[in-house]
C-alpha cells in the first residue's frame, strides 16, 4: 500500500489517526501488508513541504513514527503558526533535533519529496490522501479516507487470493 | 391523432429513456464487477473495493455499506436488462427512478458537504464534482419523465399492443 499524504491535510490526519494506526498494528507489524508513506505536499498548503522535510530527516534517524504522529496530532497548531520545527523539537532529544535541522537545512530532502510527488502523478493522484493498493500486478487507487472495518475486508480479500 | 399514432413524442422519450438508462445501469453494474481491469479481479475483491466507495459517502453503517456493495452491481444489471426488455415496464421504470433519486440525493449531499470522494458510479476513479451532480440530475429527470410517460402510455396503449385486461 502506498499512501500519498500531505501533513497539512485534515483528511490525511483522519486517515492516519483512525485507520492507518490500526492497520499498522494488525497488518503491517505482522508483515501481511507493506505500507509506504509517500509525500504529496499540495501547493495550496503553505507548510506541508516543510513538514515533509522534517519527517524525512527524522526518518533518517529512525524516528519517523513519533515525528509523523506529532505532526498529525498537532496539525492545527503548526498550521496556524508555521512552527513545524517547534512541533518536532518537542518530541526529539536536542541531539536528534540538531541532526534533523542539519538535514533539513542541507537541502537534499526535496529531491526525495519531488520523486514521491512524481510517482503520485503517474497514478493520477490529484488529492490527498490517496492510497494505491498493489496486489498480483494490479493497482487499485483509492482517494479519500477509509474506515478500518471496510478497509480490512478489502485487504482480506486481496490477501486471500495470494 | 396523438393517441392513434404508432410513434409520438411520448413513446420516443420512453424509448430513449429505456435505452439510455438500461445501457447505463448494465454498464455500471458490469464495471463495478470487473473494475475495468484485465485480467478481471475476483468478484470478492471487486465488491469489497466497491464497499470502500460506498463507505466514503458516510451515510450508511458498516452492515448497510456491505449490503449495498454486495447487491447493487447485480441489481443494476438485472434492472437494466428488464427495463430494456420492457415487460412490466412501469415497475422497473419506477424502481430505477427511485434508485436514481437515491443516487442523486447521495451525490448532492456529498457535494454540499464538500466531501472529496470518488463518485463510485462506475467503480473507476472519478472524482465527485459539480459535473457529477448535473449528470445525475439529468438522468433523474430522464428517469422521471420516462416513468410518468410509461404510466400515461398505459392508459392509451400502443395500437399494435393487445388491450390490457382489467
Amino acid at each position: 500500500m502506498e499512501v500519498f499524504s500531505d501533513y497539512q491535510c485534515p483528511a490525511c490526519k483522519t486517515l492516519f489517526t483512525t485507520t492507518n494506526r490500526r492497520l499498522m498494528d494488525d497488518y503491517v507489524t505482522s508483515g501481511k501488508v507493506y505500507l509506504i508513506h509517500r509525500d504529496f505536499p499540495l501547493p495550496m498548503h503553505a507548510h506541508s513541504r516543510v513538514a515533509a522535510r522534517y519527517a524525512r530527516a527524522a526518518a533518517q534517524l529512525g524516528k519517523v513514527e513519533p515525528v509523523e504522529q506529532a505532526l498529525f496530532q498537532n496539525q492545527e497548531k503548526w498550521e496556524q503558526s508555521g512552527d513545524v520545527d517547534g512541533t518536532v523539537a518537542a518530541i526529539l532529544s536536542p541531539a536528534e533535533m540538531a541532526k534533523v535541522r542539519a538535514l533539513v537545512k542541507g537541502g537534499t530532502l526535496d529531491a526525495a519529496i519531488d520523486k514521491d510527488y512524481a510517482q503520485g502523478q503517474t497514478y493520477r493522484v490529484n488529492q490527498t490522501p490517496t492510497t494505491v493498493f498493489h496486489s498480483r500486478g494490479q493497482t487499485y487507487p483509492y482517494p479519500g479516507v477509509m474506515t478500518y472495518e471496510i478497509l480490512k475486508q478489502f485487504l482480506d480479500q486481496l490477501l486471500s487470493h495470494k | 391523432m396523438m393517441q392513434s399514432s404508432t410513434l409520438n413524442a411520448r413513446r420516443i422519450i420512453i424509448w430513449i429513456g429505456r435505452l439510455v438508462l438500461a445501457g447505463i445501469f448494465v454498464y455500471a453494474g458490469y464495471a463495478k464487477l470487473t473494475m475495468g481491469m484485465h485480467p478481471r479481479p475476483s468478484i470478492g475483491v471487486a465488491l469489497s473495493f466497491f464497499a470502500l466507495q460506498v463507505d466514503s459517502y458516510q451515510i450508511l453503517p458498516t452492515w448497510g455499506v456491505n449490503f449495498v456493495a454486495h447487491t447493487l452491481p447485480f441489481a443494476e444489471i438485472v434492472l437494466g436488462l428488464l427495463l430494456l426488455l420492457g415487460v412490466g415496464l412501469r415497475i422497473w421504470a419506477t424502481l430505477i427512478t427511485l434508485i436514481m433519486l437515491g443516487f442523486f440525493a447521495a451525490v448532492v449531499r456529498s457535494y454540499a458537504l464538500g466531501l472529496q470522494i470518488n463518485c463510485g458510479c462506475f467503480a473507476t476513479p472519478e472524482p465527485l464534482t459539480i459535473k457529477t451532480v448535473f449528470r445525475d440530475g439529468a438522468l433523474v429527470a430522464l428517469a422521471l419523465v420516462m416513468t410518468i410517460f410509461a404510466f400515461l402510455e398505459a392508459r392509451n396503449p400502443h395500437p399494435w399492443s393487445a388491450p390490457e385486461k382489467a
